[in-house]
């Protein structure tokens, strides 16, 4: 209605059919895809990713021994490790799962929930000294056997609970914490007692490993002196 | 080889490929057992290229350079020491109105420990690293795909961190747990032939 009223030269402007943005959103929207694809794949050529391949390895060639060389080896390494294999009575303890087990012969005799060395690292704020509460790994033996043992207290005892440690060593003297019996495995480690039953099965201890009155007394009783100790 | 180790009072490893099965031992004791759930060769390549790595002879003794069982630590520090008092000094200082029964639970709340991690490298002295990983690398497109413009872009900005390549042993999670401690400096990993 309004082109009746329209100059010519605007007539012809408004019969053109509208200019199509959606074709060119479309293609400004590929660029976009485009150049972020790329972007992507720049970035990816420029990582490295782990990449996992099968474990196939060399075997090393020793000369290629015969039958009767390689035979002899094998005879001579398992004598070997039969020498070095535990005999008689002898403890495992297992520090993640908190567990000890006592063999004798081969045989499981006892299996006893303990506590464990937390691992935690101890840091004395004055001078910076450091105690590692681990449990020791590898093989000890029982050095010697205590009825009502008195620990005498560390250092570390009195740093941690934040005190400074005493001059006088009747002040480090403890007749309670350690219970009945106290198997000695080098190096200040023991096998003992606990006042706190329920904290047994956990890594609580200064390295140290704690056994219920009961698992203490049969281990006490059959361990003996020199029993080999493994701790893993 | 292993009657060389167990000559020491040291607990050890003996990685068996053919078994997949990881022992942890002691003078020839297998003191536990490890179930493998894979053993494969990861090394950090470029998408869409990459190349065998040579793998060392076996059988071999490799031995931990430096492992998590050292690092991976909490420390512990009171802010300052105060005097030592002897507990009947205390007793003297605060009376109780009522008797103290013995402790039989947490007198004191533990220290919690922190749980172990599920995947952590152990550096060996070959140059190799030992990944104890409960999940292997994925091996499709797409995940991958996004792995490396992850560290595309990380490398970009100056962040990435080339790792040796490693020997990876997976395991499940409670097992990745279970050996943490024992990945610590100098303990040896006997390997066996692979048949």
């Amino acid at each position: 209605m309004f082109t009746d009223i329209l100059p010519p030269e605007l007539e012809e402007e408004v019969a053109r059919p509208p200019r199509r943005w959606g074709a060119v959103l479309f293609v400004l929207f590929l660029l976009a895809i485009i150049l972020a694809g790329g972007g992507l794949l720049v970035l990816a050529r420029f990582g490295r990713i782990p990449t996992a391949s099968p474990f196939i390895a060399r075997t090393a060639r020793d000369g290629d021994p015969d039958a009767e060389t390689l035979r002899r080896r094998a005879v001579q390494a398992t004598a070997a490790l039969e020498r070095v294999r535990p005999n008689g009575a002898y403890i495992v303890v297992d520090s993640y799962r908190n567990r000890l087990r006592l063999y004798r012969d081969g045989d499981l005799v006892r299996n006893a929930v303990c506590s464990t060395g937390t691992g935690i690292v101890l840091k004395d704020p004055r001078n910076g000294r450091q105690w590692v509460f681990d449990t020791p790994l590898g093989e000890r033996t029982v050095e010697r056997k205590v009825k009502n043992p008195v620990w005498a207290k560390p250092d570390w005892a009195f740093v941690e609970e934040g005190m400074i440690p005493p001059k006088d060593p009747n002040e480090r003297f403890d007749g309670d914490s350690l219970g009945n019996y106290a198997l000695y495995i080098g190096d200040g480690y023991i096998i003992h007692g606990t006042l706190f039953k329920t904290l047994l099965g956990r890594r609580v201890t200064h390295g140290c490993i704690r056994l219920g009155d009961e698992d203490l007394e049969f281990v006490y009783r059959h361990a003996p002196i020199g029993s080999r100790v493994f701790l893993y | 080889m292993e009657a060389a180790i167990a000559k020491r009072p040291v607990v050890y490893m003996v990685l068996d490929p053919a078994r997949r099965v990881l022992e942890v031992r002691s003078r020839s004791l297998v003191l536990d057992r490890v179930a493998l759930e894979g053993i494969e060769v990861v090394t950090e390549q470029p998408l869409f290229s990459g190349w065998p790595p040579t793998l060392p002879e076996l059988p071999a003794t490799w031995t931990i350079a430096q492992g998590p069982g050292d690092t991976d630590r909490e420390i512990i520090a009171p802010a300052e020491l105060r005097p030592y008092v002897s507990p009947d000094q205390e007793e003297e200082a605060v009376p109780e109105p009522t008797p103290t029964a013995v402790p039989t639970g947490p007198a004191a709340t533990p220290t919690p420990v922190p749980e172990p991690p599920s995947a952590y490298r152990a550096r060996l002295d070959n140059g190799w690293d030992l990944l104890i990983t409960d999940t292997l690398p994925a091996d499709t497109l797409i995940p991958r795909f996004l792995a490396a413009v992850h560290d595309g872009w990380q490398r970009l900005r100056g962040l990435g961190e080339s790792k040796p390549p490693a020997v990876a042993l997976a395991m499940a999670k409670e097992n990745c747990q279970r050996i943490h401690h024992l990945m610590r400096t100098g303990t040896e990993i006997l390997v066996l032939p692979t048949p």
